[in-house]
Protein backbone atom coordinates (compact mmCIF):
# COMPACT_ATOMS: atom_id res chain seq x y z
CA UNK A 1 0.00 0.00 0.00
CA UNK A 2 2.92 2.38 0.96
CA UNK A 3 4.77 1.80 -2.38
CA UNK A 4 1.87 2.36 -4.26
CA UNK A 5 1.03 5.74 -2.87
CA UNK A 6 5.20 6.64 -2.98
CA UNK A 7 4.72 5.15 -6.56
CA UNK A 8 1.66 7.54 -7.79
CA UNK A 9 3.99 10.49 -6.89
CA UNK A 10 5.67 10.08 -9.99
CA UNK A 11 3.82 7.75 -12.01
CA UNK A 12 1.34 8.10 -14.53
CA UNK A 13 -1.13 5.35 -15.20
CA UNK A 14 -4.25 4.58 -17.24
CA UNK A 15 -5.95 3.15 -19.44
CA UNK A 16 -7.62 3.88 -22.95
CA UNK A 17 -9.71 1.44 -25.07
CA UNK A 18 -8.75 1.46 -28.58
CA UNK A 19 -11.02 1.88 -31.65
CA UNK A 20 -13.27 -1.19 -33.12
CA UNK A 21 -11.67 -3.48 -34.93
CA UNK A 22 -8.43 -2.01 -34.61
CA UNK A 23 -5.32 -4.24 -34.40
CA UNK A 24 -2.65 -3.63 -31.66
CA UNK A 25 -0.17 -3.67 -34.77
CA UNK A 26 -1.77 -0.93 -35.75
CA UNK A 27 -2.14 1.20 -32.89
CA UNK A 28 1.62 1.02 -31.97
CA UNK A 29 2.15 2.21 -35.44
CA UNK A 30 0.33 5.06 -34.63
CA UNK A 31 2.00 5.93 -31.64
CA UNK A 32 5.38 5.23 -33.33
CA UNK A 33 6.30 8.65 -33.66
CA UNK A 34 6.05 9.54 -30.27
CA UNK A 35 9.08 7.41 -29.46
CA UNK A 36 11.48 8.88 -32.73
CA UNK A 37 12.59 11.65 -30.58
CA UNK A 38 16.13 12.27 -30.22
CA UNK A 39 17.26 10.37 -26.55
CA UNK A 40 14.64 7.92 -27.13
CA UNK A 41 15.23 4.15 -26.72
CA UNK A 42 11.86 1.89 -27.55
CA UNK A 43 11.95 -1.94 -27.62
CA UNK A 44 8.77 -3.58 -28.26
CA UNK A 45 8.03 -7.63 -27.57
CA UNK A 46 4.86 -8.76 -28.96
CA UNK A 47 1.55 -6.26 -26.94
CA UNK A 48 4.14 -4.76 -24.55
CA UNK A 49 6.18 -1.74 -25.75
CA UNK A 50 9.12 -0.66 -23.26
CA UNK A 51 10.92 3.02 -23.90
CA UNK A 52 13.58 5.04 -21.75
CA UNK A 53 14.33 8.87 -22.52
CA UNK A 54 17.53 10.57 -21.48
CA UNK A 55 17.87 14.01 -22.34
CA UNK A 56 14.96 14.75 -23.92
CA UNK A 57 14.37 17.67 -26.04
CA UNK A 58 11.91 20.24 -24.00
CA UNK A 59 9.88 20.24 -27.18
CA UNK A 60 9.39 16.33 -26.98
CA UNK A 61 5.58 15.94 -26.20
CA UNK A 62 6.30 13.66 -23.79
CA UNK A 63 9.27 14.98 -21.99
CA UNK A 64 7.83 15.33 -18.43
CA UNK A 65 8.40 11.43 -19.03
CA UNK A 66 11.73 8.84 -18.96
CA UNK A 67 10.36 5.78 -19.54
CA UNK A 68 7.32 3.79 -19.41
CA UNK A 69 5.51 0.84 -20.28
CA UNK A 70 2.67 0.63 -22.73
CA UNK A 71 0.28 -2.49 -23.08
CA UNK A 72 -2.30 -3.81 -25.55
CA UNK A 73 -4.32 -6.19 -23.80
CA UNK A 74 -7.81 -8.04 -25.30
CA UNK A 75 -10.69 -7.71 -22.93
CA UNK A 76 -14.47 -8.50 -22.77
CA UNK A 77 -15.08 -4.78 -24.80
CA UNK A 78 -12.02 -5.17 -27.27
CA UNK A 79 -8.22 -3.85 -26.87
CA UNK A 80 -7.44 -1.51 -24.45
CA UNK A 81 -4.26 0.49 -24.00
CA UNK A 82 -2.53 0.00 -20.62
CA UNK A 83 0.33 2.71 -20.13
CA UNK A 84 3.01 3.37 -17.19
CA UNK A 85 5.35 5.99 -17.11
CA UNK A 86 7.74 7.02 -14.89
CA UNK A 87 8.17 10.99 -14.24
CA UNK A 88 11.63 12.13 -12.64
CA UNK A 89 10.12 15.70 -12.81
CA UNK A 90 7.35 15.09 -10.89
CA UNK A 91 9.45 13.59 -8.14
CA UNK A 92 11.90 16.62 -8.52
CA UNK A 93 9.24 18.99 -8.02
CA UNK A 94 7.48 16.89 -4.91
CA UNK A 95 10.04 16.83 -2.99
CA UNK A 96 11.68 20.55 -4.49
CA UNK A 97 9.36 22.27 -1.22
CA UNK A 98 11.28 20.20 1.19
CA UNK A 99 14.61 21.55 -0.33
CA UNK A 100 13.38 25.46 -0.09
CA UNK A 101 12.98 24.49 3.57
CA UNK A 102 15.50 22.90 4.53
CA UNK A 103 17.19 26.49 2.64
CA UNK A 104 15.03 28.72 4.71
CA UNK A 105 15.99 26.83 7.80
CA UNK A 106 20.07 27.67 6.99
CA UNK A 107 18.80 30.77 6.82
CA UNK A 108 17.78 31.12 10.32
CA UNK A 109 20.56 28.89 11.46
CA UNK A 110 23.00 31.54 9.79
CA UNK A 111 21.27 34.63 10.95
CA UNK A 112 21.24 32.96 14.73
CA UNK A 113 24.95 32.65 14.04
CA UNK A 114 25.43 35.97 12.66
CA UNK A 115 23.08 38.07 15.30
CA UNK A 116 26.53 39.01 17.57
CA UNK A 117 28.24 40.33 14.70
CA UNK A 118 25.08 42.21 13.39
CA UNK A 119 24.38 43.95 16.83
CA UNK A 120 27.96 45.58 16.93
CA UNK A 121 27.16 46.54 13.07
CA UNK A 122 24.17 48.45 14.45
CA UNK A 123 25.79 49.93 17.26
CA UNK A 124 28.84 51.03 14.77
CA UNK A 125 26.13 52.56 12.40
CA UNK A 126 24.49 54.77 15.15
CA UNK A 127 27.56 56.21 15.70
CA UNK A 128 27.92 57.26 11.99
CA UNK A 129 26.81 61.07 11.15
CA UNK A 130 23.39 61.52 8.98
CA UNK A 131 24.19 63.00 5.70
CA UNK A 132 21.31 65.02 3.85
CA UNK A 133 20.92 63.60 0.75
CA UNK A 134 20.56 66.02 -1.95
CA UNK A 135 18.32 66.99 -4.97
CA UNK A 136 19.38 67.93 -7.88
CA UNK A 137 17.54 71.69 -9.25
CA UNK A 138 16.25 70.08 -12.15
CA UNK A 139 14.29 67.08 -10.41
CA UNK A 140 13.28 69.74 -8.02
CA UNK A 141 11.87 71.70 -10.82
CA UNK A 142 9.98 68.42 -12.13
CA UNK A 143 8.23 67.65 -9.25
CA UNK A 144 9.95 64.37 -8.02
CA UNK A 145 9.65 64.15 -4.36
CA UNK A 146 12.60 65.66 -2.61
CA UNK A 147 14.90 62.30 -0.40
CA UNK A 148 14.00 61.69 3.00
CA UNK A 149 15.32 63.94 5.83
CA UNK A 150 17.86 61.81 7.92
CA UNK A 151 16.38 59.78 10.44
CA UNK A 152 17.75 58.98 13.40
CA UNK A 153 19.26 56.25 12.70
CA UNK A 154 21.17 57.71 9.65
CA UNK A 155 20.02 57.07 6.35
CA UNK A 156 22.91 54.85 5.17
CA UNK A 157 22.90 53.95 1.61
CA UNK A 158 23.87 49.93 2.95
CA UNK A 159 20.49 49.70 4.35
CA UNK A 160 18.94 46.54 3.64
CA UNK A 161 22.18 45.01 3.16
CA UNK A 162 23.15 44.90 6.99
CA UNK A 163 19.82 43.14 7.47
CA UNK A 164 19.56 39.64 8.90
CA UNK A 165 18.84 36.91 6.13
CA UNK A 166 14.57 35.95 5.79
CA UNK A 167 13.51 32.96 5.17
CA UNK A 168 10.62 34.55 3.16
CA UNK A 169 11.70 33.52 0.32
CA UNK A 170 12.44 30.57 0.60
CA UNK A 171 8.94 29.49 2.03
CA UNK A 172 7.43 31.25 -0.99
CA UNK A 173 9.29 28.40 -3.26
CA UNK A 174 8.37 26.01 -1.00
CA UNK A 175 4.71 26.56 -1.19
CA UNK A 176 5.07 27.89 -4.82
CA UNK A 177 6.68 23.93 -5.91
CA UNK A 178 4.32 21.87 -3.45
CA UNK A 179 1.39 24.14 -5.64
CA UNK A 180 3.47 23.06 -9.30
CA UNK A 181 3.49 19.74 -8.51
CA UNK A 182 -0.46 19.36 -7.45
CA UNK A 183 -0.88 20.99 -10.96
CA UNK A 184 1.56 19.19 -12.76
CA UNK A 185 0.47 15.79 -11.35
CA UNK A 186 -3.32 16.25 -12.52
CA UNK A 187 -2.41 17.77 -15.76
CA UNK A 188 0.53 15.89 -16.87
CA UNK A 189 -1.93 13.22 -16.57
CA UNK A 190 -4.62 14.92 -18.64
CA UNK A 191 -1.84 15.97 -20.90
CA UNK A 192 -0.70 12.49 -21.93
CA UNK A 193 -3.82 10.80 -21.85
CA UNK A 194 -5.10 13.10 -24.57
CA UNK A 195 -2.23 12.92 -26.41
CA UNK A 196 -2.55 8.90 -26.72
CA UNK A 197 -6.04 9.21 -27.27
CA UNK A 198 -5.75 11.74 -30.07
CA UNK A 199 -2.53 9.39 -31.54
CA UNK A 200 -4.77 6.11 -31.75
CA UNK A 201 -7.41 8.04 -33.21
CA UNK A 202 -4.88 8.95 -36.38
CA UNK A 203 -5.64 12.95 -34.96
CA UNK A 204 -3.02 15.61 -35.46
CA UNK A 205 -0.84 16.19 -32.05
CA UNK A 206 -1.80 19.78 -31.12
CA UNK A 207 1.32 20.11 -28.74
CA UNK A 208 3.58 18.31 -30.83
CA UNK A 209 6.04 21.40 -31.74
CA UNK A 210 9.01 21.28 -33.91
CA UNK A 211 11.81 23.69 -35.20
CA UNK A 212 10.47 23.90 -38.51
CA UNK A 213 6.72 24.59 -37.12
CA UNK B 1 23.94 25.57 -45.07
CA UNK B 2 24.19 28.75 -46.38
CA UNK B 3 25.80 31.19 -44.10
CA UNK B 4 25.65 34.87 -43.65
CA UNK B 5 29.11 37.37 -44.09
CA UNK B 6 28.68 39.71 -41.08
CA UNK B 7 32.04 41.85 -40.77
CA UNK B 8 35.16 39.05 -40.91
CA UNK B 9 32.49 36.10 -39.73
CA UNK B 10 30.41 33.51 -41.27
CA UNK B 11 27.27 33.69 -39.32
CA UNK B 12 24.94 30.48 -39.78
CA UNK B 13 27.08 27.64 -41.07
CA UNK B 14 26.40 25.03 -38.35
CA UNK B 15 22.64 26.05 -37.67
CA UNK B 16 20.22 28.32 -39.06
CA UNK B 17 20.31 32.45 -38.06
CA UNK B 18 18.31 34.66 -39.24
CA UNK B 19 20.19 37.71 -40.14
CA UNK B 20 19.47 41.07 -40.89
CA UNK B 21 16.05 42.94 -39.69
CA UNK B 22 14.30 43.02 -42.62
CA UNK B 23 14.62 39.19 -42.99
CA UNK B 24 12.64 38.69 -39.27
CA UNK B 25 8.48 38.22 -39.26
CA UNK B 26 6.24 40.35 -38.33
CA UNK B 27 3.27 40.12 -35.65
CA UNK B 28 0.37 38.63 -37.73
CA UNK B 29 -3.18 39.56 -36.63
CA UNK B 30 -5.43 42.42 -35.99
CA UNK B 31 -4.66 46.17 -35.92
CA UNK B 32 -4.84 45.90 -31.68
CA UNK B 33 -2.99 42.93 -31.79
CA UNK B 34 -0.41 44.93 -33.52
CA UNK B 35 -0.73 47.91 -31.81
CA UNK B 36 -0.01 46.43 -28.43
CA UNK B 37 3.07 43.85 -29.27
CA UNK B 38 4.70 47.32 -31.48
CA UNK B 39 4.47 49.53 -28.37
CA UNK B 40 4.17 47.61 -25.47
CA UNK B 41 8.09 47.70 -24.35
CA UNK B 42 8.91 51.33 -25.08
CA UNK B 43 5.30 51.98 -22.96
CA UNK B 44 6.52 49.95 -20.09
CA UNK B 45 10.02 51.51 -19.78
CA UNK B 46 8.29 54.53 -19.83
CA UNK B 47 5.82 54.16 -17.69
CA UNK B 48 7.89 52.79 -15.09
CA UNK B 49 10.57 55.59 -15.27
CA UNK B 50 7.48 57.95 -14.84
CA UNK B 51 6.47 55.98 -11.39
CA UNK B 52 9.39 55.54 -9.75
CA UNK B 53 10.23 59.02 -10.64
CA UNK B 54 7.35 60.66 -9.22
CA UNK B 55 6.46 57.76 -6.52
CA UNK B 56 6.21 59.16 -3.02
CA UNK B 57 9.34 58.40 -0.84
CA UNK B 58 6.56 55.75 0.93
CA UNK B 59 6.19 53.69 -1.64
CA UNK B 60 9.73 54.31 -3.71
CA UNK B 61 11.39 51.18 -1.62
CA UNK B 62 12.50 48.05 -2.48
CA UNK B 63 10.20 45.74 -1.17
CA UNK B 64 7.72 48.01 -4.26
CA UNK B 65 10.29 46.84 -6.92
CA UNK B 66 10.19 43.09 -5.70
CA UNK B 67 6.77 43.59 -6.24
CA UNK B 68 6.73 44.79 -9.69
CA UNK B 69 9.25 42.81 -10.70
CA UNK B 70 6.82 39.71 -10.26
CA UNK B 71 3.88 41.29 -11.51
CA UNK B 72 5.55 42.52 -15.03
CA UNK B 73 6.81 38.40 -14.95
CA UNK B 74 3.44 37.31 -14.38
CA UNK B 75 2.49 39.46 -17.14
CA UNK B 76 5.35 38.73 -19.34
CA UNK B 77 4.02 35.13 -19.05
CA UNK B 78 0.64 35.96 -20.45
CA UNK B 79 2.05 37.70 -23.25
CA UNK B 80 4.21 34.17 -24.05
CA UNK B 81 0.82 32.75 -23.92
CA UNK B 82 -1.42 34.87 -26.26
CA UNK B 83 1.51 36.07 -29.03
CA UNK B 84 4.37 33.12 -28.97
CA UNK B 85 7.54 33.67 -31.38
CA UNK B 86 7.81 30.28 -31.78
CA UNK B 87 5.61 27.02 -30.83
CA UNK B 88 8.96 25.38 -30.71
CA UNK B 89 9.57 27.07 -27.55
CA UNK B 90 6.47 26.65 -25.93
CA UNK B 91 6.46 26.93 -22.43
CA UNK B 92 5.75 23.24 -20.79
CA UNK B 93 5.10 22.28 -16.82
CA UNK B 94 8.26 20.57 -16.90
CA UNK B 95 10.15 23.69 -18.40
CA UNK B 96 8.19 26.05 -15.56
CA UNK B 97 9.15 24.16 -12.98
CA UNK B 98 12.67 23.68 -14.10
CA UNK B 99 12.81 27.59 -14.40
CA UNK B 100 11.48 28.46 -11.32
CA UNK B 101 13.80 26.05 -9.90
CA UNK B 102 17.05 28.04 -10.80
CA UNK B 103 14.92 31.44 -9.61
CA UNK B 104 14.52 29.92 -6.46
CA UNK B 105 18.05 29.15 -6.03
CA UNK B 106 18.84 32.69 -7.14
CA UNK B 107 16.68 34.21 -4.28
CA UNK B 108 17.70 31.77 -1.86
CA UNK B 109 20.78 29.83 -1.80
CA UNK B 110 22.65 32.54 -4.24
CA UNK B 111 21.27 35.40 -2.33
CA UNK B 112 22.87 33.73 1.11
CA UNK B 113 26.05 33.40 -0.83
CA UNK B 114 26.33 36.80 -2.11
CA UNK B 115 25.89 38.49 1.33
CA UNK B 116 28.96 37.39 2.05
CA UNK B 117 31.69 37.50 -1.07
CA UNK B 118 29.16 38.78 -3.85
CA UNK B 119 29.60 42.57 -5.26
CA UNK B 120 27.85 44.14 -2.62
CA UNK B 121 30.77 43.17 0.12
CA UNK B 122 33.15 43.92 -2.70
CA UNK B 123 31.90 47.40 -3.30
CA UNK B 124 31.64 47.85 0.36
CA UNK B 125 35.27 46.95 1.43
CA UNK B 126 36.01 49.44 -1.82
CA UNK B 127 34.90 52.45 -0.51
CA UNK B 128 36.16 51.40 3.07
CA UNK B 129 39.64 51.61 1.46
CA UNK B 130 39.87 54.79 -0.25
CA UNK B 131 38.44 58.46 0.64
CA UNK B 132 35.27 58.13 -2.05
CA UNK B 133 33.98 61.03 0.01
CA UNK B 134 35.37 63.29 -3.41
CA UNK B 135 32.80 61.59 -5.07
CA UNK B 136 29.65 61.96 -3.25
CA UNK B 137 28.55 65.21 -6.26
CA UNK B 138 27.65 61.83 -8.03
CA UNK B 139 24.54 62.65 -6.04
CA UNK B 140 24.06 65.85 -7.14
CA UNK B 141 23.54 64.84 -10.24
CA UNK B 142 20.27 64.53 -12.01
CA UNK B 143 18.02 61.68 -10.84
CA UNK B 144 18.10 59.66 -14.89
CA UNK B 145 21.44 60.47 -15.34
CA UNK B 146 22.51 58.81 -12.03
CA UNK B 147 20.47 56.17 -13.38
CA UNK B 148 21.67 55.70 -16.72
CA UNK B 149 25.15 55.56 -15.32
CA UNK B 150 24.07 52.90 -12.95
CA UNK B 151 23.00 50.95 -15.40
CA UNK B 152 25.48 51.55 -17.62
CA UNK B 153 28.32 51.03 -15.41
CA UNK B 154 26.98 47.34 -14.46
CA UNK B 155 26.16 46.67 -17.78
CA UNK B 156 29.79 47.32 -19.56
CA UNK B 157 31.17 45.30 -16.44
CA UNK B 158 28.40 42.84 -17.12
CA UNK B 159 29.73 43.14 -21.16
CA UNK B 160 33.40 42.01 -20.44
CA UNK B 161 32.13 39.33 -17.86
CA UNK B 162 30.06 37.92 -20.00
CA UNK B 163 32.56 38.45 -23.06
CA UNK B 164 35.30 36.86 -20.72
CA UNK B 165 33.04 33.67 -19.84
CA UNK B 166 33.02 33.21 -23.94
CA UNK B 167 36.67 33.39 -24.51
CA UNK B 168 38.16 32.31 -20.91
CA UNK B 169 38.07 27.89 -20.54
CA UNK B 170 37.65 28.36 -16.78
CA UNK B 171 34.81 31.15 -16.93
CA UNK B 172 33.29 29.46 -19.67
CA UNK B 173 33.12 26.24 -17.85
CA UNK B 174 30.07 27.44 -15.52
CA UNK B 175 28.51 29.30 -17.94
CA UNK B 176 28.39 26.97 -20.44
CA UNK B 177 25.47 25.07 -19.10
CA UNK B 178 23.30 28.50 -19.52
CA UNK B 179 23.87 27.73 -23.12
CA UNK B 180 22.06 24.24 -23.17
CA UNK B 181 18.39 26.18 -22.72
CA UNK B 182 17.02 24.93 -25.92
CA UNK B 183 13.99 27.97 -25.70
CA UNK B 184 13.92 31.49 -24.63
CA UNK B 185 10.87 32.20 -22.05
CA UNK B 186 10.89 34.55 -19.12
CA UNK B 187 12.59 32.58 -16.76
CA UNK B 188 15.10 31.10 -18.58
CA UNK B 189 17.86 33.63 -17.44
CA UNK B 190 18.11 32.35 -14.34
CA UNK B 191 18.64 28.98 -15.49
CA UNK B 192 22.46 27.79 -15.18
CA UNK B 193 24.95 26.98 -12.39
CA UNK B 194 25.08 28.72 -9.45
CA UNK B 195 28.71 29.82 -9.83
CA UNK B 196 27.85 31.13 -13.02
CA UNK B 197 24.44 32.98 -11.37
CA UNK B 198 27.17 34.18 -8.57
CA UNK B 199 29.60 35.44 -10.74
CA UNK B 200 27.17 37.15 -13.63
CA UNK B 201 25.82 38.99 -10.37
CA UNK B 202 29.47 40.47 -9.79
CA UNK B 203 28.97 43.05 -11.93
CA UNK B 204 29.13 46.69 -10.01
CA UNK B 205 26.87 49.39 -10.41
CA UNK B 206 29.42 51.51 -9.27
CA UNK B 207 31.54 52.89 -6.21
CA UNK B 208 29.98 55.88 -6.08
CA UNK B 209 27.13 56.68 -3.42
CA UNK B 210 23.71 57.56 -5.31
CA UNK B 211 20.72 58.18 -4.10
CA UNK B 212 18.44 55.54 -3.75
CA UNK B 213 15.95 56.62 -5.58
CA UNK B 214 18.37 56.58 -8.55
CA UNK B 215 19.01 53.12 -7.71
CA UNK B 216 15.59 51.98 -7.66
CA UNK B 217 15.48 53.61 -11.24
CA UNK B 218 18.32 51.45 -12.64
CA UNK B 219 17.00 48.61 -11.41
CA UNK B 220 13.15 49.38 -13.18
CA UNK B 221 15.50 50.48 -16.57
CA UNK B 222 17.36 46.75 -16.07
CA UNK B 223 14.04 45.08 -15.90
CA UNK B 224 11.83 46.85 -18.31
CA UNK B 225 14.78 46.01 -20.81
CA UNK B 226 17.05 42.99 -19.95
CA UNK B 227 14.16 40.46 -18.95
CA UNK B 228 13.01 40.97 -22.82
CA UNK B 229 16.42 38.63 -24.03
CA UNK B 230 15.07 35.32 -22.93
CA UNK B 231 11.27 35.84 -23.71
CA UNK B 232 8.90 33.52 -26.18
CA UNK B 233 6.82 36.78 -27.46
CA UNK B 234 6.90 38.08 -30.90
CA UNK B 235 7.55 42.04 -30.99
CA UNK B 236 7.53 44.72 -33.26
CA UNK B 237 10.26 46.10 -32.17
CA UNK B 238 10.68 49.59 -32.59
CA UNK B 239 13.90 50.69 -34.75
CA UNK B 240 15.35 53.15 -32.16
CA UNK B 241 15.13 50.47 -29.50
CA UNK B 242 16.65 48.10 -31.24
CA UNK B 243 19.71 49.64 -32.10
CA UNK B 244 20.00 50.91 -28.26
CA UNK B 245 18.76 48.13 -26.43
CA UNK B 246 19.38 43.91 -26.41
CA UNK B 247 16.06 42.60 -27.48
CA UNK B 248 14.92 38.72 -27.91
CA UNK B 249 16.21 38.95 -31.31
CA UNK B 250 19.77 39.69 -30.39
CA UNK B 251 19.92 37.11 -27.36
CA UNK B 252 18.30 34.42 -29.75
CA UNK B 253 21.14 34.84 -31.89
CA UNK B 254 23.89 34.31 -28.94
CA UNK B 255 21.80 31.37 -28.00
CA UNK B 256 22.16 29.41 -31.53
CA UNK B 257 23.59 26.42 -32.19
CA UNK B 258 25.90 28.21 -34.40
CA UNK B 259 28.94 28.64 -32.59
CA UNK B 260 30.38 31.88 -34.55
CA UNK B 261 26.33 33.85 -34.08
CA UNK B 262 26.46 32.52 -30.41
CA UNK B 263 29.92 34.75 -29.72
CA UNK B 264 27.55 37.75 -29.84
CA UNK B 265 25.24 40.35 -28.27
CA UNK B 266 26.86 40.04 -25.14
CA UNK B 267 25.64 43.02 -22.99
CA UNK B 268 22.32 42.61 -21.26
CA UNK B 269 20.76 45.95 -21.79
CA UNK B 270 22.69 48.09 -23.75
CA UNK B 271 23.07 46.60 -27.40
CA UNK B 272 25.38 49.55 -28.04
CA UNK B 273 27.85 48.38 -25.87
CA UNK B 274 28.23 45.36 -28.55
CA UNK B 275 28.16 47.57 -31.31
CA UNK B 276 30.58 49.63 -29.82
CA UNK B 277 33.12 46.48 -29.62
CA UNK B 278 32.00 44.72 -32.96
CA UNK B 279 30.50 42.07 -31.56
CA UNK B 280 26.72 42.86 -32.58
CA UNK B 281 24.85 41.13 -34.29
CA UNK B 282 21.12 42.05 -35.64
CA UNK B 283 19.09 38.88 -36.07
CA UNK B 284 17.21 35.83 -35.11
CA UNK B 285 17.42 31.80 -34.25
CA UNK B 286 15.35 29.74 -33.09
CA UNK B 287 17.50 26.16 -33.36
CA UNK B 288 18.75 26.62 -29.83
CA UNK B 289 21.52 25.11 -27.32
CA UNK B 290 24.40 22.81 -27.78
CA UNK B 291 25.59 19.53 -28.92
CA UNK B 292 23.00 19.50 -31.22
CA UNK B 293 20.33 20.64 -29.13
CA UNK B 294 20.69 17.96 -26.01
CA UNK B 295 18.87 19.02 -22.78
CA UNK B 296 20.76 18.91 -20.08
CA UNK B 297 19.51 17.70 -16.76
CA UNK B 298 19.42 19.95 -13.31
CA UNK B 299 21.70 17.32 -11.67
CA UNK B 300 23.96 17.87 -15.07
CA UNK B 301 24.02 21.35 -14.68
CA UNK B 302 25.10 21.21 -11.18
CA UNK B 303 27.87 19.04 -11.42
CA UNK B 304 29.01 19.67 -15.82
CA UNK B 305 31.42 22.55 -14.67
CA UNK B 306 33.35 20.73 -12.13
CA UNK B 307 33.62 17.07 -13.75
CA UNK B 308 34.68 18.59 -17.25
CA UNK B 309 37.20 20.94 -15.19
CA UNK B 310 38.74 18.08 -13.65
CA UNK B 311 38.53 15.98 -17.11
CA UNK B 312 40.51 18.88 -18.44
CA UNK B 313 42.69 18.90 -15.74
CA UNK B 314 43.36 15.41 -15.88
CA UNK B 315 44.18 15.43 -19.55
CA UNK B 316 46.40 18.31 -19.32
CA UNK B 317 48.50 16.92 -16.53
CA UNK B 318 48.22 13.34 -16.61
CA UNK B 319 51.81 11.73 -16.64
CA UNK B 320 52.52 10.12 -20.40
CA UNK B 321 51.69 6.16 -20.20
CA UNK B 322 55.10 4.40 -19.20
CA UNK B 323 56.59 3.03 -22.00
CA UNK B 324 57.75 -0.67 -21.10
CA UNK B 325 61.36 -1.15 -22.90
CA UNK B 326 60.93 -4.16 -25.22
CA UNK B 327 63.14 -6.86 -23.66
Amino acid sequence: MKRNWFDWIWHVTGSLPLAPGQSSEEAFGRLGPLFQQSGTTRSRMGDTLTFRKKDQAAQDSMSVFDGGVLQIRDEAAGGVLHYRLTSRALLFCFLAPLLFLAFAQLTIALGRWEKPAAEAARAHKEQKKTVELPQNPIDKALGAPAPDKPKKDGTDLSEGQDKKPSPTSAYVFAAMFAVLYVVGRVLEGRLVRSLLGKKLLGLPDMLATTAAD
Amino acid sequence: MEAVRVGNRLIGAQAPVTVGWENIPRVEGGPIKRFVFTWFQPTMLFALILFWYYAPNSIAKTSTAVGIGIGFKVLLLGLEWVNPRYRSWRLTWKELVTDLFYVGLGYTLVRLVNGYIGSGVMVKAVQHAFDWDKFTWFMGLPLLVQAFLISFIFDFGQYWMHRGMHNWYPLWLPHSVHHYITQLNINKGAVGNPVEIFLIGLGVGGFFDFLPRAALLAGAIGMAVSTYQHINVRFNTPRWWRFVFNTTEHHSVHHSQDFEASRSNYAGTYIFIDRMFGTCIDGEAELLGMEGGRRMSIREQMTYPFTEGWKTLKERFARPAEVMPAE
